[in-house]
């Protein structure tokens, strides 16, 4: 019976760091209308980042976390400018194939460095042992910095200038630029703070699994799947999202092949396009 | 002479393959109120985005403040003080009314006056107050119109150009916002009014200008237009 509860509690732990993945993509989607198909790749940035940070360069695993953050801003950033800014407000198939360029593009640099063989970053955590189960210190770690990573977003959108202006610009781009908001700079901005959620969310999954160059995909339709959940654009949300996603894939673990999982998840998927087009947990704050 | 704030030069802009203005000029004086007429679709508001910067001008001079802005963009305009609020409100609509006035004063120049231009919005619109917590876009028509011009007034306008003020609101909601333009006035707001209805911007204004179909109509003081016969055929095209 504990053996449920366990993959239940390691679900939900996961999750929150899937919930991470989505807010990248989520912001990124509701602020611009753009929906990043390089979101997989960045993810895979942020694994490898870790690689490089532990094999290349010595440091503690934890340091890629910050240095990922900062990395993903930046790259965002220069990603918009290539990529995204002359597609806004074209039709949603010109920001779609310009994203997946970029994916092509990132994926065929990362195979041709490191191949598509499977790396894996162990990270020593001290762990928690329970009635004979044990929770790996590194996803109670990861699943907290996500939950504190999302907290400190929440904190940017709701109580700066600079997130509120982020949420302007989302809810009507033309008055925002009547009010004297430098709406482009914002979403640039934007772009870069999806790239470095999405990239950081990376580095923690980097922490808990081995990674290949392409496991970005598979990420990237959990975090679809999370933002179906989730609803457009709402970080509470996505988190929420996450967790539930973790918790399905917890409980249906001791059950079947794992194989079938992704089956559930996205039967999951299409079910709430169905049922919830607008989230299950995309409620408005009063 | 007097003080010209906004002087428009032959304004000419439009949408892909549609030139909507020929040659639109205008000047709107430092502390006066001037408006601009005309009938729908007679390019009004494709006047006023041109102003603005929302749409780029093909040709033409916007002059504001002794500077050519013509090729300024919307935010960089605000920043200076040449401030619109836009036809059909565009609110912040998932923001609280706070934020909303505090998107207003976004601009630096606007960061430094918020306390007190907030004291003097909610002085002139004591229900933004009460309701500083709601959403924007749980408010009446109304409601939102007084939001769209305070948000308005906390970037602290050189000159505030309003577009359609009364369009789909209540007559005594009319009333009240004519109210709130006349205290404005004379608190010394410069003010370039938008209106379909005639009888409401004669009655507020010093100087009208009237366009049809892209192009200036006629022009002159509010109460020389208001008797003048042509403007009826400026509005229904006889």
């Amino acid at each position: 019976m504990f053996g449920i509860l366990a993959s239940v509690i390691d679900g939900i732990l996961v999750g929150a760091v899937y919930g991470l993945a989505a807010m990248g993509l989520t912001l990124i989607w509701g602020v611009m209308n753009v929906i990043n198909l390089a979101h997989g790749a960045i993810i895979v940035i942020g694994m490898f980042l870790l690689y490089i940070i532990v094999y290349s360069l010595g440091l503690h695993p934890y340091v890629a976390i910050p240095a990922m953050i900062v990395f993903g801003f930046l790259f965002g950033i220069v990603l918009y400018w290539i990529a995204v800014h002359r597609v806004i407000g074209q039709a949603e198939l010109m920001s779609l194939l310009s994203t997946f360029a970029v994916n092509m593009v990132l994926i065929g640099l990362g195979t041709a460095v490191w191949s598509t063989s499977p790396y894996n970053v162990p990270v020593s955590m001290p762990s928690i042992s329970l009635h004979g189960y044990t929770f790996t210190g590194t996803h109670i770690t990861a699943a907290i910095m996500a939950v504190v990573i999302a907290g400190l977003l929440y904190v940017l959108l709701y109580h700066t200038r600079i997130g509120k202006a982020v949420r302007a610009v989302a809810n009507n781009r033309e008055a925002a630029e009547l009010t004297g908001i430098p709406t482009t700079q914002v979403l640039a901005m934007a772009f870069g703070l999806g790239v470095a959620l999405a990239g950081v969310s990376g580095t923690l999954i980097a922490t808990l699994f081995p990674f290949t160059v392409l496991s970005g995909d598979a990420y990237q339709l959990k975090s679809f799947v999370v933002t179906v959940l989730g609803g457009l654009g709402n970080p509470a949300g996505a988190l929420l999202g996450g967790v539930a996603l973790g918790l399905i894939e917890g409980l249906a673990t001791p059950f079947m092949p794992v194989s079938w999982i992704p089956v559930v998840e996205f039967g999951l998927f299409v079910f709430c396009l169905i049922a919830f087009p607008r989230g299950i947990f995309s409620f408005t704050k009063a | 002479m007097s003080d010209i704030l906004l002087q428009v030069d032959g304004l000419e802009a439009g949408y892909d393959d549609v030139q909507v203005l020929w040659g639109i000029s205008l000047k709107v004086e430092r502390g006066a109120m001037t408006t601009l007429l005309g009938a729908n679709g007679a390019g009004k508001t494709t006047t006023l985005r041109g102003v603005i910067g929302s749409l780029r001008p093909r040709a033409g001079r916007v002059m504001f403040a002794g500077e050519d802005v013509t090729q300024l963009s919307a935010h960089a305009k605000a920043a200076r003080g040449l401030v619109l609020v836009p036809e059909g409100r565009q609110l912040f609509s998932d923001m609280t009314v706070e934020e909303n006035l505090e998107m207003g004063a976004y601009s630096p120049r606007a960061r430094q006056h918020f306390k007190s231009q907030l004291e003097k919005v909610f002085s002139l619109f004591p229900r933004l107050e009460e309701r500083r917590r709601q959403k924007a876009g749980t408010f009446s028509g109304g409601e939102q119109q007084m939001l769209a011009i305070a948000r308005g007034l906390m970037s602290v306008p050189e000159i505030l150009i309003i577009d359609e003020l009364s369009l789909g609101l209540a007559p005594v909601v009319v009333q009240q916002l004519v109210e709130t333009l006349k205290a404005l006035k004379a608190a010394g707001v410069t003010i370039l009014l938008v209106e379909q209805n005639l009888h409401l911007a004669l009655a507020l204004c010093d100087y009208a200008y009237v366009i049809a179909e892209g192009r200036p109509f006629l022009e002159g003081p509010c109460r020389e237009v208001a008797a003048k016969p042509e403007i009826r055929q400026a509005y229904l095209g006889l």
